[in-house]
């Protein structure tokens, strides 16, 4: 960029005007003025050709908003509807109704840095915790395609709390889980995650989209041989999930509509003050070089008008 | 205009005129609408084992064909022209899955930098590496949506296929436009094997494989077979022995899947070529896009302005 400015200056110097000058004063004056202008015209000219431009900035802002993960279920079952069948006519399927949900509270949170993870029997990272919200839409859109495999949830949390690793912007830590079950998590993941949990000072909010006639998060067992992991996975999730000492909510949904009502209830939760970065992308500033340009431009015009 | 004011017969007053002029034009039409070819990419990568051989080098480290792959893809978005789109899907066992729809590259950058780089073979959902499989559910679940397909993978089956029982292709032949990119080297190398915990512990031996399909009805002549029973032992009575526990690109079975598909085939070697290979103008859509012309406006300005002063 230095260096047409560099080239510039000395294109200019050989000073054109000497007929034009009588020995006086002013016209020496008017002619140092003239080849500043001209200088700066050519100046102006460089700058704008080059690019110039304001570099993308970071202002530190106070606003509402959250670093939120949403770890999705892709198991098989959320491709059913909430009366666990293939969905039919106009019911939803559990996937749909939540990829609809989410997407409106993806758009209730304007300031919120959002990733996504979702997990079947592996989890699968999708996106990284961005501002873009384009990117997450087409994430949560892609879940439209048919779902995978089993449920395998100790993974998916921990890829969950992976996506806080390194990240030092400040405001709280939320993960979201959507999921329709539960599955029993080995002993070892469960000392992992806990400390992982400790660790990354993770709030966390459990949406679980119950089906007609399965044992929902809170469903005490009514026989004492049932309470076990294995046939009571969502219970014991739970009652894992409170013994973390972590800010935990869990949400029971049948239907769209307690859906609808749990996601709103976080969306108002998670209003707290954060200070986030607000990027103001960078601005071009080669209109206003040239906007300078013809200005000079034109008062050199002027000052060939007001010749003798 | 009275042609006895000097100042008129002045060439200078006519430069300075002409630059002006030439401004105001550029102030009202500063930009030109140009037809540009963007891309829409869907990349769909194989996440199976076999794509942990490490036939690939970059500098003098040898590494593997999904971390080739993944550089090759991470440094293609940056090359792919502002406001083509990129999504990203991964395939394994006989399916494959669509993470994410196509995104805007310039301003999902960073986005898709991150998400290309986390792909890993433990995202896999189940084992097996049916290509054809994953190829089909690919095109289907793309089919209709306005996107060219990146199928990579080496082309290895595993277990291997028996020829009676082949994926039929009728119904996504050319629905899809797309690209079968085949990752690997034509010599067999070794696959890494990995334990739950994720630490290489050696590689796979040939007992660690299956080295023929057994299922369904055999594919070979009956008579040929040793110790054949039709309903007992329809791939008769020896256990296959065969060299599947080793992994090349199977470039003559992707190629004849890009015939099956009508889909194109491309070796990938190096980024460049890979790059080439996309930019064909088969898979550019045309779109119009203002450029900036501000440019020549202003080059012309400056001779102006130079004749003047020198």
């Amino acid at each position: 960029m230095a260096v047409p400015l560099l080239r510039s200056g000395m294109r200019i110097k050989p000073y054109p005007w000497l007929e034009m000058l009588p020995v006086d004063p002013l016209s020496q004056a008017l002619a140092m003025l003239i080849r500043l202008l001209g200088m700066a015209a050519i100046g102006a000219l460089f700058l704008g050709l080059s690019g110039l431009y304001l570099k993308e900035q970071k202002i530190e802002r106070m606003g509402h908003g959250a670093n939120i993960v949403l770890l999705l279920d892709r198991s098989n079952s959320m491709d059913n509807s909430f009366a666990g069948k293939a969905p039919s006519g106009s019911e939803q399927s559990k996937a749909d109704a939540a990829r609809r949900l989410l997407n409106e509270f993806v758009d209730h949170r304007p300031h919120d840095l959002i990733g996504v993870a979702e997990y079947s029997t592996s989890p699968l990272f999708v996106m990284p915790l961005t501002e873009n919200k384009q990117a997450i839409r087409a994430a949560i859109d892609a879940t439209a395609n048919p779902a995978l495999a089993y449920t395998n949830i100790s993974k998916g949390l921990g890829l969950a709390l992976s996506f806080f690793d390194h990240q030092t912007v400040s405001g709280s830590r939320i993960i979201l889980l959507v999921s329709d079950g539960a599955a029993v998590i080995d002993p070892d993941s469960e000392a992992a995650l806990r400390v992982l949990f400790k660790q990354q000072q993770v709030r966390l909010y459990w949406l679980f989209l119950r089906t007609d006639n399965s044992p929902g998060i809170f469903a005490e067992p009514e026989d004492s041989r049932d309470d076990n992991a294995q046939s009571m996975p969502e219970l014991y999730l739970h009652r894992f999930f409170s013994s973390l000492n972590i800010p935990y909510q869990a949400y029971e949904a049948e239907n769209p509509g307690a859906m609808q009502k749990a996601i709103s209830d976080i969306n108002r939760l998670e209003q707290l003050p954060l200070h986030y970065q607000e990027t103001i992308p960078r601005r071009d500033l080669s209109g206003q070089c040239y906007g300078w340009l013809a200005g000079l431009i034109a008062l050199l015009l002027g000052l060939k008008l007001c010749e003798v | 205009m009275r042609s006895s004011n000097p100042i008129f017969k002045d060439f200078r007053f006519w430069c300075l005129a002409l630059s002006l002029l030439a401004l105001l034009v550029m102030a009202l039409y500063p930009t030109q609408i140009q037809k540009r070819p963007v891309y829409k990419l869907t990349f769909v990568v194989d996440i199976t084992r076999s794509m942990n051989a490490e036939d690939y080098s970059v500098g003098d480290k040898a590494i593997s064909r999904l971390e080739f792959v993944k550089l090759s893809l991470r440094e293609l978005i940056g090359k792919l022209p502002c406001q083509s789109q990129v999504g990203l899907g991964v395939f394994t066992e006989r399916r494959s899955t669509i993470l994410f729809d196509p995104i805007e590259v310039c301003s999902g950058y960073a986005e898709l930098d991150k998400s290309i780089d986390s792909l890993d073979w433990r995202m896999a959902w189940a084992a097996d590496s049916r290509i054809a499989g994953g190829l089909l559910n690919a095109m289907s679940l793309l089919r209709g949506k306005e996107t060219t397909l990146l199928f990579i993978s080496d082309g290895q089956e595993a277990p291997p296929l028996n020829s009676r029982y082949r994926t039929d292709f009728a119904e996504v032949k050319g629905k899809l436009k797309g690209l079968i990119v085949g990752a690997g080297g034509l010599q067999p190398v070794v696959i890494p094997k990995f334990d739950a915990k994720g630490q290489r512990m050696g590689v796979y031996g040939p007992d660690d494989v299956p080295h023929r399909s057994s299922f369904g009805e055999s594919d070979l002549n009956p008579e040929k077979i040793e110790g054949y029973d039709a309903r007992n032992a329809p791939f008769g009575k020896h256990a296959a022995t065969g060299s599947e526990h080793l992994s090349a690109l199977q470039e003559g079975y992707l190629q004849q899947l890009a015939a099956e598909t009508g889909l194109a085939y491309h070796h990938l070697q190096t980024e460049a070529g890979l790059e080439i290979a996309i930019k064909s103008p088969e898979f550019a859509l045309i779109t119009d896009s203002e450029a900036d012309i501000r440019g020549y406006y202003v080059l012309l300005v400056l001779l102006l302005l130079l004749s003047i002063f020198y």
